[in-house]
């Protein structure tokens, strides 16, 4: 088909203008504001004193960060585990041919649709709520205390068991069609030599699995990474310890939170590129440890 | 979705005992929890705090929606909501149509960086680029609704220039030959032959695009400045912050069912557009 330039070039400068804009110039600017001690957003750039890591060491140092560090953690892990598990699960369970597969694949992906900040105060103030929540109801028919479950101790892992029930659908959908993918002949081969089910499983279908298992695990950081909205409803009005996330303490850094003595943008640009950091550090990690190449379908 | 309305062998039914209970449990969970939510939204507080929910012994509350929608804002943060999802998804397709056609049509100087950087752009964290984006808007002096809009438009670029890429690939040049036979010029071609073409994926991404900026929530916390231009995710955490003076918990109920019906309903009507979608999009294995 014949070039037509004037056509290309009206037809491709929004979207240029919004990668520059929106993406490629703050990308850039966050970077570079992470080496400079900047202590407004709104500070012109002749006010920018360079001054190196320094940022870096500071959010090291900082009792707060370290906290949510230790948060993020509990959730990249624990939450992806028991996320990727339970969601591989599922998916395994509904390719089995099981009744009514479309209404519960639809059920189970349900909280993926709905506003997170109406799901997340369902849960804090009915699932979790001491006085008349639905967890608290089972401890006292089960015959037991009430336990507070949004109390210092126990609420970062109620806020991680909450995000987990909700992401799960997810990636249960991204398990399914990779499942549904693998040929079916592969199975029933295996059950004429007959392999039992979950000797197919770990033989067949986990490794066949092996890049969507990858593209999960990366999903699953980034979701980790940029965890904000449930600290944020789980701790509303004052950022607490217990609940703190990366993320939490960026925004209380540069915008101003209750305890944040001073505000300081350059900080805050340093949190970002730290979690960008560990995002593409655990893509290129299992990139290389998962190799998907060495099985072909 | 294979199933058939064949005999139901129980003895296979059976063996798949185990895997019923898991999805019936998951799924009851939900339905209690948003059946208890319901109730409680026509019921009075002290109802709620004496666990009396699902009783109605004095009737349904059907004023606590009143009260939310009301005196509670929500009709303010649904019609700000309403506003910025549709705008935004109309100028999202304005703007990513023509580029997706180009780019499944002609090579040219820079093609394959722009569509790297669309790829690479849909997995940038907001955290890394809210901080410059703050600043040029204050140093543009850019606030309120506008802000939030373009905000929302040029966040859904990316995923939907490369979604719809994928769907313009797949139509024939013989459309545009045709087309150019007849004496249309190219523009006219896009928008009158080649566009149309596209209509079911343009349903779906829309879909996405409406659900993305209807649920999204950091950007409007850090971009609202007033209460009359915040949206429902922001505005139902200032209902619930509220709460612990107000103490209509019948209200704040009644908002969530009210924040959590829309998206709902679109769901129950278009789910399986949308699941199918969810997988069809970025995911390569």
């Amino acid at each position: 088909m014949k070039k037509n330039r004037t056509l290309i070039f009206l037809f491709m400068a929004p979207t240029v203008i919004c990668l520059l804009l929106m993406y490629v110039y703050p990308v850039v600017r966050t970077v570079i504001m992470s080496f400079f001690h900047v202590e407004s957003l709104t500070a012109s750039t002749s006010d920018w004193s360079f001054n190196g890591l320094e940022n870096y060491f500071k959010i090291m140092h900082n009792a707060g960060f370290i906290t949510s560090m230790k948060n993020f953690l509990a959730i990249w892990i624990v939450g992806g585990v028991f996320t990727l598990a339970l969601s591989l699960l599922m998916a395994v369970i509904l390719t089995s041919g099981i009744r009514f597969q479309g209404f519960f694949r639809a059920a189970i992906y349900l909280p993926n649709i709905v506003s997170a900040v109406a799901l997340a105060t369902m849960w804090v103030q009915y699932i979790f709520n001491f006085d008349y929540g639905l967890l608290n109801q089972l401890v006292t028919a089960l015959g037991f205390e009430k336990v507070r479950w949004l109390g210092t101790d126990a609420k970062l892992w109620s806020m991680i068991a909450a995000f987990i029930y909700g992401s799960v659908g997810y990636y249960m959908l991204i398990y399914i069609s990779g499942i549904e993918g693998i040929p079916k002949d592969l199975y029933e081969a295996a059950t004429i030599d007959g392999a039992s089910k979950s000797k197919q499983f770990f033989r067949i279908t986990l490794p066949l699995l092996k890049g969507i298992v990858k593209t999960t695990i990366t999903f699953w950081t980034i979701n980790a990474a940029t965890f904000y909205l449930w600290s944020k409803l789980f701790s509303p009005v004052q950022t607490e310890g217990s609940t703190i996330v990366p993320v939490v303490y960026l925004y209380d850094t540069v915008f101003g939170g209750k305890g944040v003595v001073e505000r300081d943008a350059g900080a805050g640009a340093a949190v970002g590129v730290v979690l960008t950091l560990i995002i593409i550090v655990v893509y290129v990690i299992t990139e290389k440890l998962l190799k998907s190449s060495d099985l072909e379908y | 979705m294979e199933k058939t309305k064949s005999k139901i062998n129980w003895k296979r039914e059976l063996k798949m005992l185990p895997g019923y209970l898991v999805v019936i449990v998951y799924v009851a969970f939900m339905v209690i929890m948003l059946g208890w939510i319901f109730g409680a939204s026509l019921s009075t507080s002290r109802e709620i705090f004496t666990g009396k929910v699902l009783e109605f012994k004095s009737g349904f509350h059907w004023e606590n929606y009143a009260t939310a929608w009301d005196s509670q804002n929500v009709s303010v943060f649904f019609g700000n909501s309403l506003l910025y999802s549709v705008v935004s998804c109309a100028g999202v397709l304005l703007i990513s149509a023509p580029a997706a056609y180009v780019l499944s049509r002609w090579k040219f100087r820079g093609s394959r960086t722009i569509r790297v950087l669309l790829v690479i752009a849909m997995s940038v964290p907001a955290i890394m680029i809210i901080m410059p984006l703050y600043t040029l808007a204050v140093k543009w002096g850019i606030k309120g609704r506008i802000l939030l809009i373009a905000l929302y438009i040029f966040m859904r670029v990316p995923y939907t220039a490369i979604y719809m890429l994928d769907f313009f690939a797949t139509l024939s040049h013989d459309y545009e030959e045709a087309a150019a036979i007849d004496g249309c010029s190219a523009n006219r071609t896009f928008w009158v032959i080649m566009l149309p073409l596209i209509q079911p994926a343009i349903i779906t991404v829309t879909i996405f695009n409406f659900l993305s900026v209807w649920n999204e929530f950091f950007m409007a916390l850090i971009f609202t400045s007033s209460n009359s231009m915040t949206p429902v995710g922001v505005g139902l955490l200032q209902i619930v912050n509220s709460m612990k003076y107000s103490g209509n918990y019948g209200g704040l109920f009644a908002a969530v069912i009210i924040v959590f019906l829309p998206t709902f309903l679109l769901y129950l009507f278009m789910s399986r557009r949308i699941i199918s979608g969810v997988t069809a999009g970025g995911v390569k294995g």
